[in-house]
């Protein structure tokens, strides 16, 4: 019974830690969010061997995805991965096209076959293939040249969305994509959520320690301390059940499925309790454009509702015992 | 990260999981006196096997075994179903507290009666002027000869009324600050001048008890830790109960929460299931922060803020628990149920028994994240 990290693991951690913050400093994710700078680090991407999953286990992935979320890096490596996982022997870029207008279960998408509409696309741009969902469980791999991207208003602006149209050429792809690969895909997303929470709690920290009201750091009044302790117990939890679902999804198929519905909904809703508050916690200046926290909130709260949202999550977990 | 239990951790359980089958009592009795028989006479049970002090030590009795076997230990035991052991604060707190700052005549004296039950321990550290300000106690100790002459009351003190020794807490300094001029004490019970009253909660049962000292003699070699020192020698206590504690609490939610996925097999009510579910994945929040905090005492022999977070955690999760289970009878829920309205209620103590949430989070803010005092 260990929880640590091994040393390898430490060290994908922080490489990949440093290798983020030396290319997407926040206000490089700015310039690329806000002011339409191109991300122009997929082949150092490609070359590190992150798209390469396949020499990953769960824990890694779920490490690196940690590091990801906290650097609110705008690159397409986790939607990607999220195509890897479904796909193994992809070729090139991917990412995938889940959602139906006015769906709400990713399991039950009622397009007949790749042909239809698809919202809420994630790095679609640029993509080389979008795994598509179909009704029946279906899974349908298409070449970006069978699919007419148009841009939509995403409300996180370090991850843009497309509406995808497809028109009906594709590849059907075999196996059972809602075993094991949507679940890992749960966890990697969770573990983005673990790292935006953990970030914005020691944002939060940070500033009710330096920022002053009635002459004391605002950290000593409770009502804040309290908020901030909250926010740690939650990025805590978080963490840990993502791990655990991580490990499970490799070492325990028995717990691995509601291992990583429940990290999946709670890291969701721990990443948005703690941007919400937060902003609580830094008042007037958190509601700023100039200041970065509405980019994790917006992240947070995106996050929070891909690949199925916690309610969604909640009731696979209750599905399972009741 | 390896979150399996290694070949001898699983011969422990296989062990003793056939032993608790062999050995379970069954249904526990109803009425005060016939339900201490009952959970005095497992303790022995399981002491005659030598796993009362799983982790103490082998030359105090114990087994010395680690805190990962306990906490299988925790777990078997919710598992089967069974009895509460009669002298739990003897067991988690009085014998630890002992065995760490005790010399090695209350070593012989008093660890082998916590085992085998002869003798329960008692808590005596809150009063009614004193509770989440612990240090401001006001109950003395003033020496006298070889004794100290101890006054004061204390309250909430579970299991008083069985116990021989109490874990008290009194002021032997008045002059200095208030951490500075406590001492630890071993009080016998049995004695003129101490007085336990029963106080009735909000459940109608008697757990706690109200202690009346009035002159009560204490020898000087039953101070522990030294005089004036009492305060480092309660907080270690209180360290160890929290951390050893979030694991008991964790496993009795697990088995709580299957009780009540029994109950509401196949309802479709979605509220309902959304509650479940989210009891749920806080149980194995919980129970993932319970393993984590043996994680790092087996790294750095202390307990670590996780102590505090578990605590916090399942004071949350089992009122959420319990209220869930109460709500899910629906205009039932103005009956008396013979489980679920008796936990509900206990609950609502959970978040101020052991050290309030307020004082917790204030714990969490202040030595964890650094933050200002308030």
């Amino acid at each position: 019974m260990n929880f640590e990290l091994t040393e390898d693991q430490r060290e994908i951690k922080r490489t990949a830690r440093d290798w983020l913050a030396a290319r997407y400093p926040i206000a490089r994710v700015r310039e690329i969010a806000l002011d339409g700078a191109a991300d122009d680090t997929w082949d150092e991407v490609v070359e590190l061997g992150w798209p390469e999953i396949t020499d990953f286990g769960m824990v890694e992935l779920a490490v690196v995805a940690e590091e990801l979320g906290a650097s609110l890096a705008p690159t397409p490596l986790a939607s990607h991965w999220a195509a890897r996982l479904l796909h193994p022997e992809l070729e090139g870029r991917g990412t995938v096209a889940m959602w139906d207008e006015g769906g709400t279960d990713p399991a039950a998408s009622t397009m007949d076959g790749p042909a239809g509409t698809k919202i809420a696309v994630p790095a679609a741009e640029g993509a080389d293939v979008f795994i598509v969902t179909a009704s029946g469980g279906r899974h349908f791999a298409v070449p970006s040249s069978a699919a007419t991207v148009e841009p939509a208003r995403a409300l996180d602006p370090t991850r843009p969305l497309s509406t995808v149209t497809f028109d009906g050429a594709g590849e059907e792809l075999s196996g059972d994509h809602f075993g094991r690969a949507w679940h890992a895909i749960a966890v990697a997303a969770a573990a983005e959520s673990v790292g935006v929470a953990a970030r914005v709690t020691a944002m939060s920290v940070q500033y009710a320690k330096e920022r002053k009201q009635f002459d004391r750091p605002i950290g000593s009044y409770q009502a804040v301390s309290h908020a901030c302790a909250q926010m740690f117990l939650e990025t805590e939890g978080a963490r840990n059940v993502v791990l655990w679902a991580a490990w499970a999804l490799d070492h325990d198929p028995d717990a691995a499925f509601m291992a990583a519905n429940s990290a999946k909904a709670y890291a969701s809703d721990a990443a948005v309790n703690v941007c919400r508050s937060a902003l609580q916690v830094h008042g007037g200046i958190g509601f700023t454009w100039e200041h970065d926290l509405h980019l994790f909130l917006k992240r947070a709260e995106a996050n929070a509702r891909a690949f199925g949202d916690s309610t969604w999550h909640r009731e696979q977990v209750a599905a399972a015992h009741l | 990260m390896d979150l399996t239990l290694s070949p001898a951790e699983e011969e422990f359980r296989d062990t003793l999981r056939a032993w608790i089958a062999d050995h379970h009592p069954g249904r526990e009795p109803d009425g005060d006196e016939a339900s201490f028989t009952f959970r005095r006479d497992w303790q022995r049970a399981l002491n005659e096997r030598g796993w009362a002090g799983l982790t103490w030590p082998t030359e105090y009795g114990g087994a010395g075994a680690t805190q990962i076997e306990q906490a299988i230990l925790f777990e078997e035991f919710a598992r089967a179903r069974a009895p509460q052991l009669a002298n739990v604060l003897g067991l988690t707190m009085g014998g630890p507290t002992v065995i760490a700052h005790g010399t090695d005549e209350q070593k012989e004296r008093f660890l082998a009666p916590i085992l085998s039950a002869d003798e329960i321990w008692c808590q005596g550290f809150s009063e009614p002027e004193s509770g989440s300000d612990l240090a401001s106690l006001k109950t003395k100790a003033v020496l006298d000869g070889d004794a100290y002459v101890v006054t004061g009351q204390k309250v909430w003190t579970t299991y008083a009324h069985h116990s021989k020794w109490c874990m008290l807490l009194a002021r032997t300094n008045p002059d200095a600050p208030k951490h500075r001029g406590l001492t630890y004490f071993l009080l016998d019970m049995e004695q003129d001048g101490v007085e336990v009253r029963p106080l009735v909660q909000i459940t109608g049962e008697a757990e706690f008890n109200e202690l009346f000292i009035d002159g009560a003699r204490i020898p000087v070699e039953n101070v522990v830790g030294g005089v004036d020192n009492g305060w480092r020698v309660a907080i270690t206590t209180l360290m160890h109960e929290r951390a050893g504690l979030a694991f008991a609490l964790q496993a009795r939610v697990q088995v709580a929460l299957s009780e009540l996925a029994d109950e509401l097999k196949g309802t479709k009510d979605p509220l309902i299931r959304q509650r479940f579910a989210q009891v749920a994945i806080e149980a194995q929040v919980l129970r993932l922060l319970a393993y984590r905090g043996l994680t790092s005492a087996a790294k750095g022999g202390e307990p670590g803020p996780e102590g505090s977070l578990g605590k916090w955690l399942w004071a949350d999760l089992n009122q959420a628990l319990t209220t869930l289970g109460l709500d899910a009878r629906g205009p039932a829920g103005q009956l008396v149920d013979d489980v679920w309205t008796y936990r509900f209620l206990r609950a609502r103590a959970n978040s101020i028994e052991g050290g309030t949430t307020e004082i917790l989070k204030n714990i969490v803010a202040e030595r964890v994240l650094g933050l200002p005092r308030a």
